[in-house]
């Protein structure tokens, strides 16, 4: 690392349909709460990094211009970064890069999403024009179909019995949406059972209502500092350890699903740069960008928690839950909360008050190193932000 | 901590046009990208990172950079965009560049301003939806709202206005990756269609396509690639207001903050005598002798005085836009780093025709948003 | 506990768009129009890549040859969409499938068809992974040189 940079403060909205407050008004909701929670303010931000998912969504070109004065950035610093739905890791990257770089010592990210102001599933077309019109468009429908043909591919590549993929995918979501309930931010929270998962209807096959994320609107603001500055800021900052991001090719289909070059590579330099070497042992807490229940499962595989097929496994004896060996989202995820601007970043801010033990009902206990993941595109990027309690 | 130098080790641009149908911008960005890779004599593998820039609105598409990923070579690497800015993604490559497991980026950018149904309607869309919109206002009206503030303040000229584009579309002609290149006169200039007063067409920005690539490379690894490396000696960028009725429309604050931290960083104190070139981001004529003062090339209120004199002339004291700038040429997104890579070629000495004799230290600049809102500065040097 | 009343502003944002398909595309579409599916060849990679790229992402170079494939293939994924949205191409339920046609080294977008999706569990029992499929045509004088000249892609076993 150039300069060591910390996570002093984060901050989340309630997320869920915000129609009480105008997307500035958002935005500042999370600015606030990351300023109280690292006790600093406005004049201490040296640069502001903004994210959000297409413009077009919202409806606003430019929107990082117009969302300024909620974003603390009238004459400031100020660069929007965007990458689909890990948007949010990427603006976490670039606050970390900016700050480790030795040009600014506090960074302020932000990433955001008020999708319900995109009027009923307006935010699915924007979605299905990330497609490219020439040859795949018609075809996608927004996030859905698209993760659900990876989905079942998952399932047919490790010859899983529908019925038991269906079965973990189910527990996953059980798993998640009664963690929510310990999240104040969170938008889906309630205890279902496996069967509840299993009778909600099919919005694209195979993949059910209830193994799906909702639409959210919702904020979440994320401040690095520098060593000297972080120091002086708080007792417990969360060390950025290692960082890695990897994109596959355009095309949807035209490269492996399952066996996901994208999401490997990423893994393995977000590792290698952090010294993870037995992720199941030295990683206390994974906040996962698992929209998708069956891509959750596909991830355990992928980050190394177990062998190929064994993701049920991981389900079947707890290894992922809240008191398990490694606690995969015990914030309930992006499956509960996705408001996709913001998402990647609420991953990094959960791991990071994990390791400060901010975490509140949802935290596990003895956080050293927290793993926060963003992923997003035509089944094509991934990011990875490693958190440690100790120093590098 | 000691800063890693960082230089730009080679350049590429597309001969940008109003349209170039031939090619999406995915194949667009692979032929630039390609013909830089050619030029230096390498693969994509050498390439440690990507930083892309483009914007959805302006592609028509969500998450643009996700079609064009193929095409500037990022597959299977680490990637991110910054959006509306190009010149922003060069600065978001140096702070980068720092990590000690980093030595090359790549900058590329794009836009085909050709498929949006116009520049008019997509930066209507940037202003506010609930006090603004409704009026009507996009880019060119807010600048035409500024020029006419900045004429009645200090008593600028339509004439000295007018002078700019002279100077801009006529240094386009030595240009072979302009698009727009004219011989006029004043005259010609103050002819041409009103379209919101004061400004006329040929005191605004055309519609272009066209791309750019930037290779740029750390200290360690620089004259590996080229034994002139262009180092990036400073930097800085800055947001100003959002919303027209609080904000003075002449005033030049962000882009004060944004040339002090970059001329800090680079040591500079008097820029019209240390700097000898700039490429500056000029949508409206109106506007560069605005930058002028934000710039600290002159005093509040005396751009006027640089483009009477001559100061800003391919022969004056310092030279601005020998490529034409963005009155010429205007792939919206990609103008930010088609001026680094003119400001490049400049001190590179590969600025054929357009050269500036001397030039030991060039400034780079680039705007976005209504009214020239958010501003970034790079200087450039030997 | 009462709720104040939030204001809103509307506004449908309509914006036209017209984006060219480039040579390339615009070969594949021509010669689809005639009923020929073609793949371009990368020499770094060896693969045939559906439908026509100017250069192979992988490699990052032109790819040389146009060779056709047939419009024959393998389902290697897909999925039933239930619900709607604006700007659809069809009312839901459909079907999407990647598609490896033979010839071809990676799969491409189409619809399935010739399968009632009104009655969801039924309709998966007549798909799956591996099955083949072929394409169903439009009339040639119906097509238009789009990819709808293709209607749909139907199980053939």
């Amino acid at each position: 690392m150039s300069r060591k940079v910390a996570v002093v403060g984060a901050g989340q909205t309630k997320c869920g349909r915000r129609n009480d407050v105008t997307y500035i008004e958002l935005i500042h909701e999370a600015v606030k709460a990351a300023f109280e929670d690292a006790n600093l303010s406005i004049k201490d931000v040296d640069v502001v990094v903004e994210g959000t998912m297409p413009a077009p969504m919202e409806g606003t070109n430019a929107p990082h211009l117009w969302h300024v004065e909620g974003a603390a950035a009238q004459n400031k610093p100020l660069i929007r970064v965007a990458t689909c739905g890990s948007t949010g890791m990427s603006i976490a990257h670039c606050g970390y890069y900016l700050v480790a770089s030795g040009l600014y010592d506090i960074a302020l990210v932000i990433g955001s999403e008020k999708m319900y102001e995109g009027v009923g599933l307006t935010s699915q077309a924007v979605m299905s024009t990330v497609a490219d019109a020439t040859y795949e468009r018609p075809f996608i429908g927004g996030a859905p179909p698209a993760f659900a043909l990876q989905c079942i591919r998952y399932i047919h590549e490790r010859n899983f019995p529908l019925e038991k993929a269906a079965e973990w995918a189910a527990m996953v979501s059980v798993r998640n949406h009664e963690a929510a309930l310990d999240n104040p931010y969170a938008h889906i929270k309630m205890k279902i059972t496996v069967d509840d998962v299993l009778k909600s209807r099919i919005i694209s096959y195979p993949v059910r209502l209830l193994d799906v994320c909702p639409i959210s609107d919702g904020a979440c603001a994320v401040i690095f500092a520098s060593e000297e500055k972080a120091k002086k800021i708080t007792d417990t900052p969360a060390w950025i350890k290692g960082v890695g991001y990897c994109g596959d090719d355009s095309m949807f289909v035209d490269k492996s699903l399952v066996e996901w070059q994208s999401c490997i590579l990423a893994v393995r330099k977000a590792y290698w740069r952090a010294g993870i070497e037995n992720p199941l042992k030295q990683i206390d807490v994974a906040e996962l960008y698992n929209p998708f229940t069956y891509q959750e499962l596909l991830y355990y595989e992928l980050f190394g928690f177990c062998g190929r097929g064994e993701a049920g496994k991981l389900v079947e004896e707890g290894i992922i839950a809240k008191d398990g060996e490694i606690a995969v989202d015990p914030s309930g995820g992006v499956l509960c909360t996705n408001p996709i601007g913001a998402s990647g970043l609420q991953r990094v801010a959960e791991s990071a008050h994990q390791i400060m033990g901010k975490a509140g009902k949802r935290q596990v206990s003895n956080v050293n190193v927290a793993i926060a993941h963003a992923m997003g595109g035509s089944i094509q990027f991934n990011g990875i932000m490693i958190l440690s309690r100790d120093k590098p | 901590m000691k800063t890693k130098k960082v230089a730009i080790v080679g350049v590429a641009q597309t001969e940008c046009k109003e349209k170039i149908p031939e090619y999406t911008a995915k194949e667009l960005l692979y032929l630039t990208v390609k013909k830089l890779l050619n030029q230096l004599n390498i693969t994509r593998q050498e390439i440690d990172f990507i930083i892309s820039s483009s914007s959805d609105y302006w592609d028509g598409r969500g998450c643009s950079n996700v079609y064009t990923y193929d095409g500037e070579g990022a597959v299977l690497k680490e990637e991110s965009k910054v959006e509306e800015d190009s010149a922003q993604a060069v600065a978001y490559a140096y702070a980068r560049l720092q990590a000690e497991y980093y030595n090359t980026a790549l900058v590329v950018s794009h836009t085909k301003v050709s498929i949006t149904p116009s520049i008019e309607s997509l930066t209507h869309v940037m202003s506010d939806v609930v006090y603004s919109r409704m009026f009507g206002i996009d880019e060119l009206a807010v600048a035409a709202m500024q020029a006419a503030l900045y004429m009645h303040k200090y008593g600028v000229t339509e004439e000295q206005i007018s002078k700019v584009s002279v100077k801009n579309l006529g240094n386009a002609l030595n240009n072979p990756y302009a698009h727009r290149k004219m011989k006029l006169k004043v005259e010609d200039v103050l002819q041409s269609p009103i379209l919101a007063p004061p400004l006329r067409k040929l005191h605004c920005r055309p519609s272009s396509d066209g791309a750019c690539a930037i290779m740029l490379a750390s200290e360690e690894v620089a004259k590996k690639f080229t034994d002139t490396p262009v180092w990036i000696k400073g930097l800085g960028f800055c947001n100003g207001r959002h919303y027209l009725g609080e904000k003075d429309l002449i005033d030049v604050e962000a882009l004060k903050i944004a040339a002090q931290a970059a001329y800090k960083m680079a040591g500079i104190e008097n820029p019209l005598k240390q700097i000898g070139v700039a490429e500056i981001c000029e949508p409206y004529a109106s506007q560069e002798l605005l930058w002028y003062e934000g710039l600290g090339f002159c005093g509040k209120g005396e751009g006027k005085k640089l483009i009477d004199e001559g100061i800003t002339e391919m022969n004056g004291e310092l030279p601005v836009n020998p490529s034409g700038g963005v009155l010429s040429t205007n792939p919206q997104v990609a103008r930010g780093l088609i001026r680094v890579a003119e400001a490049a070629l400049q001190v590179m000495g590969n600025a054929e025709k357009r050269q500036v004799s001397n030039v030991n230290t060039a400034l780079a600049h680039s705007t976005h948003g209504l009214g020239g809102q958010l501003h970034t500065v790079i200087i450039l040097g030997r | 506990m009462s709720e104040k009343k939030i204001g809103t502003v509307k506004q449908t944002i309509a914006l036209p768009y017209e984006w060219s398909m480039g040579e390339t595309a615009t070969k594949w579409f021509e010669e689809l129009k005639k009923g020929k599916i073609m793949g371009t060849y990368c020499e770094g990679c060896g693969r045939v890549l559906v439908p026509a790229r100017k250069f192979c992402p992988r490699c990052f170079i032109e790819t040389t040859k146009w060779v056709q494939v047939s419009d024959k293939g393998v389902i290697e994924t897909f999925t039933i969409l239930t619900y709607e949205y604006p700007m659809q191409p069809k009312k839901p339920p459909y079907g999407v499938a990647g598609i490896k046609l033979d010839g071809a080294d990676v799969a491409f977008l189409h619809f399935l068809g010739g399968i009632d999706f009104s009655n969801l569990e039924e309709a998966v029992k007549k798909i799956r992974i591996g099955m083949r499929v072929q394409a169903v045509w439009k009339p040639p004088e119906k097509r238009e040189g789009n990819i709808f000249d293709i209607e749909y892609f139907k199980p053939i076993e």
